[in-house]
């Protein structure tokens, strides 16, 4: 799809769309968000839907850094504690690496 | 073959690159066409840079309720230059002087100490592996990788049962006993046999990595990859637990229990289908243990330390059979071997634990006394020691019965050239299935050995263990039939020993004294089972005694006395129960199908709850090439020998053996050179310059392609 060609409504409704459906754990979905609709908020020239656009997408962007965060420190704990935590780190783990405790 | 194939490569290399003419093409596809139905694939480049190492023993990870032990390499292996050690001054090159860490380093088994595996396992970093020279020849200073005192927290000897004899502190039974088996290292030690791969190692060595004058070795170098990746880690605790996660994409096993069977017969016919206690039934256990170890994983000949007793006591189980058949004793005589009794008495803590819980045809209450060949291989005018245990002895009937059990030996000993003694009254009994008996309640017996305080062996638990070190040697130009009839020295004193042993165990099982001058082992017997287990299984007679789907299992080395896994058979539980089979069974006329169906005839529901039948290929008559097999009847039964713990999951338990084996990725050696890291990042360096020049070349040719491609000609649209 080219946006390109888009009517600036349906922007804003697919803008909407990508934002919404976000809230279903789906950061990766605002990180697409963000990145297509970043020229149609940022850089063009102004137009009616801009401004809402705009919004949706700074909060994208806002849930993005959140999961990003929250996913970094969560995954630099299990990296560093999982062999500490014995039991439950293995009980809490998707695959354990062979040979390593 | 090889450089056909690299002409294809480069057939089909030229045909993306150039724009070959037709008639090439359908040649590369013809050539294409050949090696898909040929079948053909040949690695060249690989073969001419890899030297594959075909015989080596790698030295494996186990783990039990604490710790783990032995050795483990990177998921895709290590890799070092190679060094061969000469002295232990020499370990300065490899722990800090050497220019081209990390190193693989080579060790003469002389120089395979403590004192230099300890050294190397801290300086880890820069020691990529470990390869042992063994020796063709024993190192006569001795040498034992086991600890020094054997099996000690699983004996009977705690600190609560008496505080002065726990952790040997009476006497110490394995003084040469280093401890290597015991320790952990991070990184691969293999041993290789003095042979053809040797010398491919050392020839790579003197050609590429030896210091000429003083001056550091130049590139290339000869380096060795050792792959033994281990998939368990920390203890059997963790290792259990990640078996049963299933969770994950690929549920792969880590670790699986050491384990095997017991075998046992009793000297009569016993329902073995009821367990528990048995009314009227009273039992001497003649045990002896059925597996060693060395430090690395497949090589555990055992010879002194555990095929002595295996011998000596099937040999006299053979020596009774006519004696308990024509004048049968009041006691029952239970011949029993052990299995994994090496970590910390499998074998012997289940079949306890399954007397006490009524899983045993008997229980503890049937036990009258037991008697326990240990070591004793000797040499004439040495003599066999007497071990009981001083704390049960306390106990007046105890101490009567033992009193008794030893008489007899002594007495048994009177025509023999084998002399008895006790050593002093305070001292504890050496490591032992029997301590395992003690724990549960106080039996009177004893444990019988060729040492006083501490083992004679010198090479206890340890790949020296084997036919040379007990003096099984046969003339060189000897066939197998040749050799079978040829008796070494060792086989007469273990004769003797064998039937001092069925001698008392008659007297102790009750029975009548006149009958003793009958009981003599056959040196025959002891010849040939010693030469099955120290020379090679494949051999004649021994053919003759087993099933003949089994053939194909009997092997042409020493047996390795290893207990392994339970998923895999041990080579000895198998041999010795077809042996006592045919030591203490009979030979009854039977049909092949009824024997198999274990019954004497079609109407017979009975017998199988006594005896176990076997079929047996038997020997070929001498004009035929048919073997004429029969069938065995005898009361020769395994029972499982795992540990306890694994039945109960109690994976932290100090009480039972918690011992697993990790389970490994392929075991793989191989030599190649390798070329200086400068050279290396160089080749890198210069591959990702090409790339990218490559790549921006390609951007600036594609972006001004109008002005680069137009070359005056007219623009074709214009025409029309």
């Amino acid at each position: 799809m080219n946006l390109e060609r888009l009517p600036n409504e349906e922007k804003l409704g697919l803008c909407r769309k990508y934002y919404l459906i976000g809230f279903a754990f789906l950061p990766f979905l605002w990180l697409v968000n963000v990145v297509w609709f970043f020229q149609e908020a940022f850089i063009k020239p102004a137009y009616s839907e801009q401004l809402q656009i705009k919004s949706y997408v700074k909060r994208s962007a806002l849930g993005l850094l959140v999961w990003v965060t929250v996913l970094t420190t969560w995954i630099t704990i299990f990296q560093r504690f999982r062999a500490e935590w014995g039991e439950v780190g293995d009980y809490i783990s998707f695959t354990i690496p062979l040979g390593t405790p | 073959m090889c450089c056909i194939s690299s002409f294809y490569v480069f057939v089909t290399w030229s045909q993306i690159f150039t724009k070959p003419p037709c008639a090439f093409i359908l040649f590369a596809y013809f050539f294409k066409i050949f090696f898909y139905f040929s079948g053909v694939g040949c690695n060249s480049v690989e073969k001419k840079i890899y030297v594959h190492l075909n015989y080596t023993f790698p030295c494996v990870r186990l783990l039990n309720a604490t710790h783990q032990i032995g050795c483990q390499s990177s998921l895709s292996g290590n890799v070092g230059v190679l060094h061969e050690l000469e002295s232990e001054e020499n370990l300065d090159w490899v722990l800090t002087s050497g220019p081209n860490p990390p190193y693989m380093v080579i060790l003469e088994s002389r120089l395979f100490t403590r004192s230099i595996m300890m050294k190397l396992k801290e300086g880890s970093g820069r020691v990529a592996g470990v390869v042992v020279v063994a020796p063709n020849i024993n190192p006569p200073e001795g040498f034992s990788p086991h600890t020094a005192c054997p099996n000690d927290n699983s004996g009977v000897y705690t600190e609560n049962y008496d505080p002065t004899l726990a952790h040997c502190n009476a006497t110490v039974w394995n003084p040469l006993g280093n401890g290597l088996a015991y320790e952990e290292f991070d990184f691969p030690i293999f041993s290789v046999k003095d042979d053809n791969d040797t010398r491919v190692i050392r020839q790579c060595y003197q050609d590429h990595n030896r210091r000429v004058n003083g001056s550091n070795p130049q590139f290339p170098l000869c380096a060795m990859q050792l792959r033994s990746s281990m998939s368990a880690v920390t203890n059997t605790a963790t290792c259990k637990r990640r078996n049963d996660i299933n969770f994950s994409l690929t549920p792969d096993r880590v670790c699986d229990e050491l384990g095997d069977f017991n075998i046992w017969a009793s000297s009569r016919p016993m329902n073995t289908t009821t367990k528990g206690h048995k009314e009227f039934e009273s039992v001497v256990i003649a045990a002896a243990r059925m597996d060693s170890r060395s430090f690395f994983f497949d090589i555990a000949p055992g010879a002194e330390s555990t095929a002595s007793g295996i011998v000596t006591l099937l040999a006299a189980a053979h020596a009774l059979r006519r004696a308990t058949q024509e004048a049968p004793p009041n006691r029952t005589i239970l011949y029993t071997f052990f299995q994994g009794e090496t970590f910390d008495y499998i074998g012997s803590s289940r079949m306890v634990y399954d007397m006490e819980n009524n899983q045993f045809p008997l229980d503890l209450d049937n036990i009258h006394s037991v008697l326990e060949v240990s070591q004793v291989y000797i040499l004439i005018y040495l003599g066999l020691w007497l071990h009981s245990d001083p704390v049960s002895r306390k106990n007046s009937s105890v101490k009567e019965e033992v009193e008794k059990l030893v008489n007899g030996l002594k007495s048994a000993s009177a025509g023999l050239n084998v002399s008895v003694d006790e050593p002093d009254v305070s001292q504890p009994l050496p490591p032992s299935s029997f301590q395992r008996f003690l724990l549960a309640r106080p039996i009177p017996g004893v444990v019988i050995g060729n040492y006083r305080s501490s083992f004679t062996n010198r090479y206890y638990e340890s790949m020296y263990d084997n036919a040379e070190y007990l003096n099984v040697s046969y003339p060189e130009n000897m066939t197998s039939e040749e050799q079978l009839e040829h008796f070494p020295e060792t086989v007469k004193t273990l004769t003797e020993v064998a039937t001092l042993v069925a001698r008392a165990l008659y007297v102790q099982a009750g029975g009548n004294e006149t009958q003793l001058a009958n009981i003599t082992a056959d040196p025959q017997i002891v010849n040939q089972m010693l030469y099955s287990f120290l020379v090679r299984a494949n051999n004649s007679w021994l053919q003759q005694l087993v099933p003949t789907d089994f053939t194909n299992h009997l092997a042409d080395r020493p047996t390795n006395f290893y207990v392994g896994v339970i998923q895999y058979f041990s080579e000895p539980t198998t041999l010795v129960q077809y042996m006592l089979a045919n030591m203490t069974g009979s030979v009854v006329n039977v049909t092949q199908e009824d024997c198999q169906k274990q019954r004497e005839d079609k109407d017979d529901d009975q017998s199988k709850h006594l005896y176990t039948y076997m079929w047996v290929q038997g020997a070929a008559p001498p004009n035929s090439t048919e073997r004429e097999g029969f069938c065995v009847r005898s009361t020769v039964h395994r029972s499982i020998a795992v540990s306890p713990a694994f039945e109960l999951h109690e994976y932290t338990t100090s009480n039972y053996s918690t011992w697993t084996e990790s389970v490994w990725k392929p075991i793989t050696g191989r030599i190649f050179l390798v070329a200086s890291h400068d050279l290396e990042m160089l080749t890198l360096g210069v591959g990702i310059t090409v790339l990218l020049t490559s790549l921006v070349l390609t951007y600036v040719i594609s972006s001004k392609a109008d002005i680069l491609f137009s070359s005056g000609r007219e623009p074709t649209s214009a025409t029309y």
